[in-house]
């Protein structure tokens, strides 16, 4: 403490402004210098022995000399006007403009994963549209494909029965035909034999004069 | 030649109250360090306020500079300390924002915030004190396991815990020279060419190589200073990001 206060008491009779005031109680400066920050004491130090050199040395011929920075009348007035800028700044920062900055991106965020995902339904909803679509050409080729068969089939079976029908028809024809051929044969070759006994009876009447009698006829023909 | 430390000068432009709490001294005048503060802040919030008025999910060219801004941010606080970065982001943000402007305001105007000690060494205060509070708030106790690394045998944690005890009472010292550092070089340097240019000029025929070299010098110089105002924003906010992660993780490391 002592180390701190020493150098800061040669600086201040080189001003001679607070000196006064300053050597008279100097127990509480010591408590205040700490106040603002425990870090500032420190650097304090280290630069307040620059300061004593340089007020030390150049103070007979020149008021400024080495670095301005250093002399500390204004430190205290520079750091309570930025603390407090820096305050106001920080406020306006952390209330106003870092959530308005964060919502934009936020809302930019979401509306490109929300069009992201609409583009997304579409194209599943297009692909799934055009699969229904591939499907009902592919089910309308199948209903058309087996209503030809059926139509296919349907038109052989009627042509079939047709046949059929008509083939039964002509057998039934035909067999009639042949019944009537067989029985107008039955009958003419039943005729023919009454035909060669009349022809028989005829010509042995022709031949003898007398007609031959039926036995003689029958078991003649019976013979042939 | 011109004095380049000249331009770190603190000016009052409006004599504010002045006051002494306790033996400091505080002067409350607009000075031109917290005149650049303001600018700079005032046009960061400007531009956010104009980009994201109407923000819309298309981005306009505007929108699109504050959301890279933001995500940039997001990315190196989840990436860096989690799924529960996102809590931090606005403080990250804001001091990224917060270095960067001033730093850009320094490279387009006379006066650089972040040049100046007292603000660079606020800045790493407020980080470290964020850092101990999220600690010791979230662990507890527990927050001094930090410094002791798990399935290390007694020996070398003898070592290796001072080691980490120093470490982390460094970051403060580290964070606030670093771009301490950064920003007076830099425009030391720039200030220093520029000088050359007038004294060469001065010389006569004779000078005006030297004066075309330090103009050629400058303009890189430029260049370098608009990376290092970026580069040096973005260090603090993967530092920031990294000693939060330290503390948020404790255990997982």
């Amino acid at each position: 403490m002592t180390a701190a206060t020493s150098p800061e008491a040669i600086t201040t009779e080189g001003t001679d402004a607070s000196g006064a005031s300053f050597s008279a109680n100097p127990s509480v400066t010591t408590v205040a210098t700490l106040v603002p920050g425990t870090n500032e004491a420190v650097t304090h130090d280290v630069h307040a022995t620059t300061t004593e050199t340089v007020a030390a040395g150049e103070h007979h011929e020149a008021s400024e000399g080495g670095l301005p920075q250093l002399n500390t009348d204004h430190w205290a007035g520079q750091i309570v006007w930025l603390v407090f800028i820096f305050a106001v700044f920080l406020l306006l920062m952390s209330k106003v403009f870092v959530p308005r900055i964060r919502k934009v991106i936020d809302t930019r965020g979401a509306t490109i994963a929300e069009d992201l995902a609409n583009a997304r339904a579409n194209r599943d909803e297009a692909e799934a549209q055009a699969k229904q679509a591939a499907a009902e050409t592919a089910e309308a080729h199948a209903a058309a494909r087996k209503l030809a068969a059926e139509a296919v089939a349907r038109s052989n079976a009627e042509v079939a029965a047709a046949t059929a029908a008509e083939d039964e028809k002509l057998g039934k024809r035909l067999a009639e035909a042949e019944a009537r051929i067989r029985s107008a044969r039955d009958e003419a070759m039943g005729h023919v034999a009454d035909i060669a006994s009349e022809t028989a009876s005829l010509l042995v009447e022709k031949l003898t004069g007398k007609a031959a009698t039926a036995a003689a006829l029958k078991s003649a023909l019976g013979k042939v | 030649m011109a004095d380049p430390l000249h331009q770190f000068k603190i000016e009052t432009i409006v004599q504010g109250p002045v006051f002494e709490v306790g033996g400091i001294h505080v002067d409350l005048s607009l000075t031109n360090s917290v005149l650049a503060m303001l600018i700079a802040v005032g046009a960061t919030l400007l531009f956010f306020a104009m980009t994201t008025a109407r923000a819309s999910i298309i981005p306009g060219r505007g929108q699109v500079v504050a959301e890279s801004i933001f995500g940039l941010m997001d990315d190196l606080t989840d990436s860096i300390i989690g799924h529960e970065g996102r809590k931090f982001l606005p403080y990250v943000l804001t001091l990224f924002l917060f270095i960067l402007s001033c730093n850009l305001v320094g490279m387009f105007t006379y006066f650089t915030a972040t040049s100046q000690i007292a603000v660079t060494l606020t800045l790493a205060a407020m980080t470290i004190l964020l850092v101990l509070g999220v600690g010791f708030i979230r662990n507890g106790l527990g927050f001094f396991k930090m410094f002791v690394p798990s399935g290390v045998p007694w020996y070398i944690l003898v070592v290796l815990v001072p080691i980490e005890v120093i470490a982390f009472v460094m970051r403060p010292v580290t964070l606030t020279l670093r771009l301490f550092g950064n920003m007076l070089g830099g425009h030391i340097v720039m200030k220093v060419f520029a000088g050359f240019i007038i004294t060469g000029l001065a010389m006569g025929i004779g000078g005006y190589a030297i004066g075309a070299l330090s103009l050629s010098t400058i303009v890189a110089l430029t260049t370098l200073e608009f990376l290092v105002a970026y580069l040096q924003a973005f260090v603090f906010a993967v530092l920031t990001c990294v000693y939060l992660s330290d503390v948020v993780n404790i255990g997982h490391h």
